[in-house]
């Protein structure tokens, strides 16, 4: 009997860990919305979305730029190919629906996921550095909300970060893609850089997507810190916890912002 | 009389292990309280039930008269402005200036403006002998120098009670003796009451009114520092000589 009972109670100890957690997580997100809006009563330091701004973005220009660049060449190269392999030399559709898809999904998606691992990463250890020694403990005997202090200036920052990288990625996605076409396969330029299929809706979606991939990285990844608990293992699995975390955030968002945009717009989108 | 302070029955576990086991302790008014024993017996975890930063599983916690365990979040933030905290490490914010650092309290709780609190914050400092160094920043600074500008950010707000966590740990004797007498004398010329979490035994011996043993989980004996090396408690006896052989179970050895 033992054993069962074992099993039964370590599935119910994560079942109601895992429900906290959500729970938590729901509430790190209400405090930063209601962050946002207390504005600087709360705590917010002096210039910290200018600076946090500088190190979502600045930072990560040249991350994005490389890895965008080459996934886009990848992509363009293997769909040319298997173009070629299956006997359609015809690439003229080519470019119109990469640019459909780089601007509906790929674009702000990819950008997501590079951001995930390197801002979410960045956010976990510096706050979960902050818990494990304290300082956390100190904003708030000095009557400053944490949230507003650490997670409020990295949400605004992220979020109109986000888009501005999505915007350049998905530009380095495109001019990349179009000369790997140009290049390997001979595609005509003017004919990959054609623009007919894109619609204001592939435009919303991808707006929609980057502000909510950067609202949900920096909410996850200061809620892994603010969960850090001991020393500098804390800060570890804190680190670890948030880029899963992150990354799985804007994986299942993209999943539910494109069912969504599947089910309003149907086989028009 | 009640109590000042007072810890009633306090059990607190992390996960499955248990740290306090109904606790007890009162604490009076204006004295110099020292609440010692062995690495991981919960002397920190007690004095941030206090202040909230930790919520008790089970047990009372009194402050002047009124139950504040129960306090919420918002309920705990007029309370930190009567007791505040000196933490294990200096827990100054890198990117503030010291001056900064000290102003942050008076701004937030005080309702300072951010000039005025940087006039205030140098006085502070000051009071500790660092208001030459009003506009450094916490990296360029010393441990013994940290520790005394986090004690004049602690001072800021004028607090009733302030709690110590373990202030000489990690200082040279000289400085360490400094922060002893500023205790002192916070207790003796403006009646703070301190209660002070530390394993050093020339700061127990020098400067403290009572001395709390924390034990397995419960307070094991309070008593002043004169009755504490008198103990005839052979448990007592065995920490406050630093032997490493005795009736003493350490977990971990």
């Amino acid at each position: 009997m033992k054993g069962p009972r074992k099993l039964i109670e370590g599935i119910g100890g994560g079942l109601v860990d895992t429900s906290r957690a959500a729970i938590e997580l729901w509430l790190v997100y209400v405090g930063t919305i209601a962050g946002i809006i207390r504005g600087r009563r709360g705590g917010r330091p002096r210039g910290e979305i200018v600076r946090q701004m500088y190190s979502v973005g600045n930072r990560s220009v040249v991350f994005i730029i490389v890895t965008l660049g080459f996934i886009g060449m990848v992509m363009t190269y293997e769909a040319c190919l298997q173009l070629q392999r299956v006997g359609i030399a015809d690439y003229s559709q080519v470019g119109s629906q990469y640019i459909k898809l780089i601007v509906s999904d790929f674009g702000a998606t990819l950008t997501g996921l590079m951001l995930a691992t390197r801002v979410g990463a960045g956010i976990a250890a510096e706050i979960g550095s902050m818990k494990v020694t304290e300082q956390v403990d100190a904003l708030r005997m000095s009557g400053v909300l944490p949230i507003d202090y650490l997670i409020v200036p990295r949400f605004i920052a992220s979020v109109v970060m986000t888009n501005m990288l999505t915007t350049l990625g998905g530009t380095v996605m495109y001019a990349a893609g179009g000369l790997t076409a140009q290049y390997s396969f001979g595609v005509n330029p003017s004919l990959f850089y054609d623009l007919h299929l894109l619609r204001p809706r592939h435009l919303a979606l991808m707006l929609i997507k980057a502000t909510s991939y950067g609202a949900a990285i920096p909410v996850v990844a200061g809620f892994c810190g603010l969960r850090a608990r001991g020393s500098s293992d804390g800060v570890g699995w804190a680190t670890t916890a948030a880029v899963i975390g992150s990354s799985f955030a804007v994986i299942v968002l993209d999943f539910v912002i494109s069912a969504g945009a599947l089910f309003l717009f149907g086989g028009d989108l | 009389m009640a109590a000042y302070i007072e810890f009633k029955g306090v059990t607190k576990a992390f996960g499955t292990k248990p740290v306090l086991e109904g606790m007890d302790l009162a604490v009076n008014k204006g004295e110099v309280m020292f609440i010692i024993g062995t690495s991981g017996v919960g002397k920190s975890v007690t004095i941030k039930h206090l202040i909230g930063l930790l919520r008790v599983d089970a047990g009372e916690i009194w402050f002047d008269g009124q139950r504040v365990d129960d306090y919420s979040e918002r309920e705990f933030e007029p309370l930190r402005r009567r007791i505040g905290m000196v933490f294990q490490s200096s827990t100054l914010f890198d990117s503030m200036t010291l001056a900064e650092n000290v102003a942050l309290p008076l701004r937030k709780h005080g309702k300072l403006r951010h000039a005025d609190a940087l006039v205030e914050a140098k006085k502070r400092l000051a009071q500790v002998y660092m208001d030459e160094y009003a506009e450094r920043y916490p990296a360029e600074l010393s441990d013994g120098m940290r520790k005394r500008a986090a004690i004049a950010r602690t001072l800021a707000l004028s607090p009733e009670v302030v709690l110590f966590d373990e202030p000489t740990t990690g200082l040279d004797p000289v400085s360490a003796r400094r922060i002893d007498r500023l205790i002192r004398e916070l207790a003796e010329k403006l009646g703070v009451t301190a209660i002070v979490v530390s394993h050093d035994l020339p700061s127990i011996f020098g400067i403290a009114d009572r001395v709390a043993f924390l034990y397995q989980g419960i307070v094991h004996a309070v008593a002043t520092p004169a009755e504490l090396r008198a103990s005839p408690d052979p448990i007592v006896q065995q920490f406050i000589t630093g032997q490493s052989s005795g009736p003493m179970e350490t977990p971990g050895f």
